[in-house]
């Protein structure tokens, strides 16, 4: 008889529900070292068809199964059930408008990251060859390169919570510094000039739950931190 | 944004209510709370400063008030307001500075300051 794990997972069909309701789950326990996503898995396929979830990598790379899982924001995929307090509360990220059960509504989200301009703006000539870098500048872009943009540090933010409509959120900071530390990259003025903003960037209260919900360990606090001493140093 | 291509709808996933209290969100929600208690406590203060030198009777009146049991849990709590603020405040400028940046540091310093304002607390309540 294998051991059976509790579930209780947030439902919301906009068709049928007038209202969000939590809904229990018993699933056996099918391996040692299964994950929250094997479980959900096991409900869509077993038990209840119509239960709504984002996954496609299953291993932590591709970023579609955020979700807030016993109060905290991680990726399903790579969250062990072993070591969840059970009944395992499963709910969507945070503060997000849900289009049905776990899935949630990403626009703004993804727009706040096409703010920022994420990609390499250069104004002199394309080297015959590629654009060179240090190793040690090269180095410089550890801890912002892996970052996968999977929602959980953004919609772990209080100040994101509330201000969330002008206030860009550690996800799109972290990725805005990224930019600002790249050598290769010339438009580190105008990318200044973007953040320089009461809202924008200075919503960050260091409240640090981005790094606490942070699935690849990174650290958006340091990298907003970093941005403020960059403009801070402009100015003197 | 031009990219918006629709006007966001359903419900609003919950936050604050199920959202679990790390430490480093503890001691910024703190740090708010305590500002503001601090900020408050001045009115407070200067209306009892004024309410002491009005008369002889409003000066005993104010001291029976500041030695009573109220009174004395008050200048407690403003106290570990105070330092409280203080503590965190040294925190978040030393992380501003860039110092004790990662992601232990952060926590570590917290919990420090935490410890440190309980044992003040503890201190300040046996000296009133």
């Amino acid at each position: 008889m294998a051991e059976i794990i509790k579930l209780s997972v947030f439902r919301f069909d906009p068709e049928k529900d007038d209202k969000p309701f939590m809904q229990t789950y018993e699933v056996p326990l099918l391996k040692s070292g299964m994950k929250l996503l094997d479980a959900l898995n096991y409900i869509k396929w077993e038990i209840d068809g119509t239960l709504t979830y984002r996954r496609s990598c299953g291993e932590g790379v591709c970023g579609s199964d955020g979700l807030n899982i016993n109060g905290v924001n991680g990726l399903a995929c790579i969250t062990p059930i072993e070591g969840l307090k059970q009944p395992i509360h499963v709910r969507p990220l945070p503060s997000m408008h849900v289009i049905r059960d776990l899935v949630v509504d990403m626009d703004h989200f993804f727009d706040q990251y096409r703010q920022i301009k994420p990609w390499l703006q250069s104004e002199s000539p394309m080297p015959e060859h590629e654009r060179l870098q240090s190793p040690e500048d090269r180095e410089r872009l550890d801890g912002s390169y892996e970052c996968i943009l999977c929602g959980c540090c953004t919609t772990s933010c209080p100040s994101w919570w509330w201000n969330g409509d002008r206030f860009l959120g550690p996800a799109a900071l972290l990725q805005a510094n990224r930019w600002i530390v790249d050598s290769r990259d010339e438009a580190t003025g105008e990318r200044l000039d973007q953040l320089e903003d009461a809202f924008r960037l200075y919503r960050c209260h260091q409240i640090m739950n981005c790094m606490e919900a942070c699935p690849k360990e990174l650290n958006p606090t340091a990298a907003i931190g970093h941005i403020r001493r960059k403009l801070l140093s402009r100015k003197s | 944004m031009q990219n918006r291509l629709k006007e966001p709808s359903g419900p609003l996933s919950p936050r604050l209510t199920i959202y679990r209290w790390h430490v480093g969100m503890l001691a910024s929600i703190g740090h708010r709370a305590s500002g503001l208690a601090l900020i408050l406590f001045v009115p407070i203060y200067l209306w009892l400063l004024r309410g002491m030198t009005g008369s002889e009777d409003n000066f005993a009146a104010v001291f029976n008030w500041l030695h009573s049991g109220l009174g004395k849990v008050s200048i407690w709590l403003v106290g570990i307001s105070l330092i409280y603020h203080f503590c965190n405040g040294i925190r978040f400028i030393a992380i501003d500075a860039g110092w004790g940046e990662s992601r232990e540091s952060m926590r570590r310093s917290a919990r420090v300051v935490f410890v440190f304002t309980v044992l003040v607390a503890v201190l300040l309540a046996v000296m009133l």
